[in-house]
């Protein structure tokens, strides 16, 4: 297939989920306004399940960039040809997607670009790209049917039962951490809608990349990697308190989180896990000496920044993702073990929840979080998820709580009725 | 006879009887285990009920280990049936957090009432210790089981009152 692609600078300076057409097809993947938004397949790639998807991905993107006839006036990371795309977690699953979109809107460093992308035939041809959307998506909507529960994979007190297991398996030294997570399902009467959802989240959540790739739509406050040249830079997040309206409070459960051995150590396997990927790939990489906090909306997290700069300069972002996939802040340590009890303690498929999600160019740059505080949308019903770190001094009734916590706030983003 | 001292926590006769009347007086035929065994629970879920301070033992063994008996079992029953009936463990942990703390409430009220009202009248009107006993006793026989009746009916009357009234107000709102 040959693509022809061309990307001009857009005089735009709406916030990109203003500019992005209600559309099913709509993709994407913002911060702070910044980002993409794009719509339209221009072609979509199924990398299928395997320890390998992540590698079939890049050389089928790779095929297609080779023969795409490409101008790009602007010229930056996420200009020309992308890809937006999502993962399955778990290597034997299917549901891996690579959407080449048909339009493009991106803005990066305060410059906004299109870019359009057009097939030579071989798939059917892009409609008309969409007018211009209005400043804000009818507010006009009536009633709109609540987020309804519709129960889980597991039930929660087989969950409960599941993590006492983890906590006795990982107490007897089968391993050091285990994330176990659980889901929920919701319906509805009318159909959920991604773009709403993603609005409401990013309102919400400001600091948190919003994503939308193929009905998973979500906010995550992780970067897994962020990738332009050589240069590369990672942040974890694991360890988890609440947050206070009282001003001392707050601050007193920020400090206790940071004096936590418990949530200590759970962050320190993860930074490690990360460290370990990017530390023999890069020349120079630093890290945070000691985790430092980051406040959400709901929550308080302990994060640990590393930057760095890649040997080899022919390193796609894809071939990180899939050496740092599944970090142990979705997997575990040891991560095979980790990955043997979710497999065998979680009761149900995680889906694309919990694995890489983001964009990449035909340069081999791009932006990765992973997909936490999610969920995953089908016509009228969805499917939302939570987990935990799960270590050996873990009380399965707190780390319930936790879930529900997350899930109520993930519904409650959910609800048309609730003012974001 | 006990008498007075300056100990405060040496208890007088009358009040004494009323400690010892007021004790559960079933038997706690169960360990942890068998609470397990005769309620088909999971030893997961009530170490966990255990330690949110929700499963609370009628007494507990000179080496701290907690004993239970038939109502435990009972309430583990009723448990266990809403569970199956669909609710979520959080959602019913959580249910029961809030009933906890609303309990203790009334719990401490009602104590503070039999005190000022019913004890302290008969202390001060009985002729001797062994009538206030008696009477002490008696008293609080027939008022324990007539707060129960009266708590569970009135929580009945006004859970089926609300119920009522909010699927009313769902069918008036719907589309």
């Amino acid at each position: 297939m040959r693509l022809s692609v061309h990307t001009t600078v857009l005089d735009e300076d709406r916030p990109l989920l203003e500019v992005l057409p209600a559309s099913p097809d709509a993709l994407a993947w913002v911060r702070d306004g910044d980002g993409l938004v794009a719509w339209g397949t221009a072609a979509r790639l199924d990398p299928g399940p395997g320890t390998d998807r992540f590698a079939r991905a890049r050389a089928a993107f790779d095929t297609l960039a080779a023969d795409a006839e490409v101008v790009d006036e602007v010229r930056r990371p996420g200009t020309g040809l992308v890809a937006v795309a999502s993962f399955s977690f778990d290597a034997g699953s299917p549901g891996s997607v690579v959407v080449v979109p048909q339009v493009v809107i991106g803005r990066r460093d305060g410059v906004t670009w299109r870019t359009e992308i057009r097939g030579d035939g071989a798939v059917p041809p892009a409609p008309p790209a969409p007018p211009a959307p209005p400043a804000r998506s009818p507010a006009t909507t009536p009633h709109r049917d609540r987020p309804r529960y519709a129960g889980s994979s597991l039930p929660d007190v087989h969950w409960l039962e599941a993590v006492a297991q983890a906590v006795a398996r990982i107490q007897s030294g089968e391993a050091d951490k285990i994330v176990l997570a659980r889901d929920h399902a919701v319906w509805s009467r009318e159909p959920f809608d991604p773009l709403d959802l993603a609005r409401r989240l990013t309102a919400r959540f400001p600091r948190c990349h919003t994503f939308i790739v193929d009905g998973l739509v979500g906010a995550t406050p992780e970067l897994l990697l962020a990738k332009r040249g050589r240069s590369v830079t990672s942040r974890v997040l694991a360890g988890t308190t609440g947050r206070s309206h009282d001003e001392a409070e707050d601050a007193a459960l920020g400090a206790a989180l940071l004096a936590s051995d418990k949530d200590l150590a759970e962050h320190a396997y993860a930074a490690a896990s990360v460290a370990e990927v990017l530390g023999p790939r890069c020349t120079d990489l630093q890290g945070d000496a000691a985790p430092r906090l980051l406040r959400l909306d709901n929550v308080q997290h302990l994060a640990t920044t590393y930057h760095g700069h890649l040997d080899d300069p022919t390193t796609s972002v894809l071939d990180v993702i899939a050496a740092l996939h599944p970090t142990a802040a979705v997997g575990g340590t040891p991560r095979d073990v980790a990955l043997q009890m979710i497999a065998e303690l979680e009761g149900m498929s995680r889906g694309r929840y919990a694995a890489p999600v983001g964009w990449m160019d035909a340069a081999g740059d791009g932006e990765w979080g992973i997909a936490l505080r999610c969920a995953e949308l089908q016509g009228a019903r969805a499917r939302l998820f939570a987990g935990v770190g799960v270590v050996a001094a873990s009380l399965p009734e707190a780390e319930l709580e936790e879930t529900r916590l997350k899930l109520r706030a993930m519904q409650a983003a959910l609800d048309a009725e609730t003012t974001a | 006879m006990a008498e007075q001292t300056p100990d405060e926590t040496t208890l007088d006769a009358p009040d004494a009887a009323l400690v010892a009347a007021a004790v559960d007086d079933e038997t706690a035929p169960y360990d942890l285990a068998g609470l397990l065994a005769a309620t088909g629970a999971s030893e997961a879920l009530l170490e966990a009920v255990e330690r949110a301070g929700l499963l609370v033992p009628h007494h507990r063994e000179p080496d701290g280990s907690p004993r239970y008996g038939e109502a435990d079992a009972d309430a583990v029953r009723a448990g266990l049936t809403l569970l199956e009936a669909g609710l979520p463990l959080g959602e019913l942990l959580d249910l029961a957090r809030h009933t906890d703390a609303a309990i203790r409430q009334v719990a401490d009220h009602a104590v503070e009432a039999f005190l000022r009202f019913v004890r302290d009248p008969v202390r001060g009107t009985a002729s001797d210790d062994h009538e206030a006993a008696q009477r002490l006793v008696t008293a609080y026989e027939e008022m324990l089981p007539a707060t129960e009746r009266l708590v569970a009916h009135h929580l009945r009357r006004r859970l089926l009152h609300r119920a009522t009234e909010r699927v009313a107000s769902e069918l008036g709102g719907a589309p």
